[in-house]
């Protein structure tokens, strides 16, 4: 078997040995690999790769040795933009960088046995940063025997867990709300905010997994109810290929049901009996719903620009991940650093799923008719970046201008698919999930780091 | 003192125009049996099924939001109380009212339910 991963690096010198060994591990310990092998491949061309001593003189000495043998200060032909054909405007100035990395690797090979990346006793494995500050990509395969990791199995039993206890929620329920909550719940969902609040709950000194996933379910139901409400409001058919609450039972039944939910997990969540944990969701609930009153409003001046998208998108989406996290932690009486480590990593994530979220518009395996976002004027990053595109943007604002026929929905896309907005708001996702799990690199997260690092890449990698 | 100064004005951040055409009254009321964050609490949750108009025909979107707005503010009024039952009771009338609309069965009458729950949690 053949796993494909991807390591985001950040530099924030030109020139910097960024030791990867630790998240390498990590990587293996994630997927379970026991005996194999780890192909590394830089994506960049001023990126190099090499295994050396993690010694702060000795690393001072190698960057030495690149800046003799490749000064930055004499002239390279690269550097004549005089002499070379399309040039972008911020090209860099960058020739030194490229004749350094010729003397790195751009790709090696490590093996692993027994679960660990074999490694000398003094070597370490670097990222060496030859023309930062920048964003890297590392493209990493796994190749060997894979067992399922202690990591992984713990995540699978997590999510049976949440699955049994939402299940035993809705049962006691009364039919005319459990059962076109349970439809919607069945339809699946990725569960990213209960399983934050499992992964959060193994933080602290107290780990109870019942109360735990009693804490995931409500947050999950929390979720939902707002999605019964949003449907009604965003006049929505279809979610997660099932028909909504308010088009299947009709608009007060929606109402009903949103209700009936929201203060069903208040419930759930006072009975276990934690003040901080109580205050903690409370305060997210009360965010959503200014943050969809705001969002409502500013449909009027759409499709708006960056700061208004982060401001609705932050109330919207990241409250209820951030809190997932915190009061995970606080559940289990983890440290108050780590509660607030967690709750940047999950304020992070929320934006950044948001973001993978709105490119499922344009996308036709997502479970939603495409272009949704367009016709019920739903803030929209892609769309957002588009209109700033000279090109582009004119044309796309002249569209929304007026009522958007269905022909019109399917020219917007078509401009903004070609204006590369795609694509910048993927990188946009993928940076800030790369910045969401830089912010658990403070705190001891006992172990778990790769199961949120992967929880959060996959936030990000959607198709559906 | 009127409701109004009694009120902290944080609480009422974007429900001003609620507060004006009658959670005023409504706070007042449950003023006369429970300190002031509870009455506003049982202010917001009346408001909030009043706007959401349960059991009747739906309210048009700008309402229900308004709505959720205070259920949510009434349950971080009550998690500030720190008192598990009130935010037990509060929450299980809600429950009652909103499953009775889903089922057109008869109301159960928020008021009283909420009441019990300011009296049982004394």
């Amino acid at each position: 078997m053949i796993t494909g991963r991807r390591l985001e690096v950040t530099s924030d010198r030109p020139t910097q040995f960024v030791d990867i060994s630790t998240r390498l591990q990590d990587e293996v310990t994630a997927t379970g690999l026991v005996s194999g092998r780890v192909y590394l491949q830089s994506l960049h061309t001023t990126l190099g790769l090499a295994v050396n001593e993690n010694e702060p003189l000795l690393l001072e000495d190698l960057q030495g040795t690149l800046e003799r043998l490749a000064p930055r200060d004499v002239a390279y032909h690269h550097d004549d933009f005089t002499r070379r054909a399309n040039i972008a405007d911020d090209e860099p100035v960058n020739g030194h960088a490229h004749c350094r990395q010729l003397l790195l690797q751009p790709a090696f090979t490590l093996l692993v046995e027994n679960g660990r990346v074999i490694l000398g006793r003094w070597q370490s494995i670097f990222a060496v940063e030859l023309d930062g500050p920048r964003q890297r990509s590392i493209a990493l395969q796994l190749d060997g025997e894979f067992a399922p990791s202690a990591a992984a199995c713990k995540n699978d039993r997590d999510r049976e867990l949440v699955e049994l206890e939402l299940a035993r929620q809705l049962r006691v329920d009364p039919e005319s709300v459990q059962l076109p909550m349970r439809r919607l719940v069945e339809a699946g969902g990725k569960r990213l905010r209960p399983l934050l609040v499992m992964l959060s709950a193994r933080l602290g000194p107290r780990q109870e997994p019942l109360r735990a996933a009693a804490l995931a379910a409500a947050i999950e139901l929390i979720h939902d109810a707002t999605l019964v409400h949003d449907d009604y409001v965003d006049r929505a058919g279809v979610r997660r290929g099932r028909p909504t609450v308010a088009a299947a039972e009709g608009a007060s039944q929606a109402v009903a049901v949103g209700d009936f939910y929201f203060a069903k997990a208040t419930r759930v969540i006072a009975e276990l009996g934690n003040r901080e944990v109580t205050s903690t969701v409370a305060a997210a609930m009360e965010t959503i719903c200014l943050s969809q009153m705001d969002d409502v409003r500013l449909r009027g001046l759409y499709p708006g620009d960056f700061d208004v998208y982060l401001r609705v998108v932050r109330g919207k989406t990241a409250a209820l991940f951030a809190a997932a996290c915190r009061a995970g932690a606080q559940l289990s009486d983890a440290r108050p650093e780590t509660a607030e480590a967690l709750s940047q990593f999950g304020d992070l994530l929320g934006i950044a799923f948001q973001m993978a979220d709105d490119l499922l518009d344009y996308s036709e395996s997502s479970g939603k008719p495409r272009g949704q976002d367009i016709r019920e004027r739903v803030l929209s990053l892609p769309l957002i970046y588009a209109t700033e595109n000279d090109r582009v943007g004119p044309r796309i604002r002249e569209l929304l201008a007026g009522s958007v026929s269905e022909e019109d929905v399917g020219e917007i896309q078509a401009l903004v698919s070609a204006s590369g907005a795609l694509q910048r708001v993927g990188r946009d996702a993928r940076d800030l999930a790369t910045s969401a799990v830089s912010q658990l690199d403070a705190i001891d997260v006992d172990g778990i780091r790769p199961v949120l690092a992967d929880l959060a890449r996959s936030a990000v990698d959607r198709v559906s | 003192m009127t409701g109004q100064t009694e009120v902290r004005q944080t609480e009422l951040g974007g429900l001003e125009s609620v507060w004006e055409s009658g959670m005023e009254d409504v706070y007042a009321f449950y003023r006369e049996s429970a300190p002031p964050r509870v009455a506003l609490a049982a202010a917001l949750v009346e408001s909030a099924v009043d706007l959401q108009r349960l059991g009747g025909p739906a309210p048009d979107p700008p309402q229900l939001l308004v709505g959720d707005l205070c259920l949510a503010r009434a349950s971080r009024l009550l998690a500030e109380t720190g008192e598990q039952a009130l935010q037990v009771g509060f929450a299980q009338a809600v429950e009652r009212v909103a499953a009775a609309a889903s089922a057109g069965s008869r109301d159960p009458g928020l008021r009283d339910l909420l009441l019990a729950a300011i009296e049982g949690a004394r």
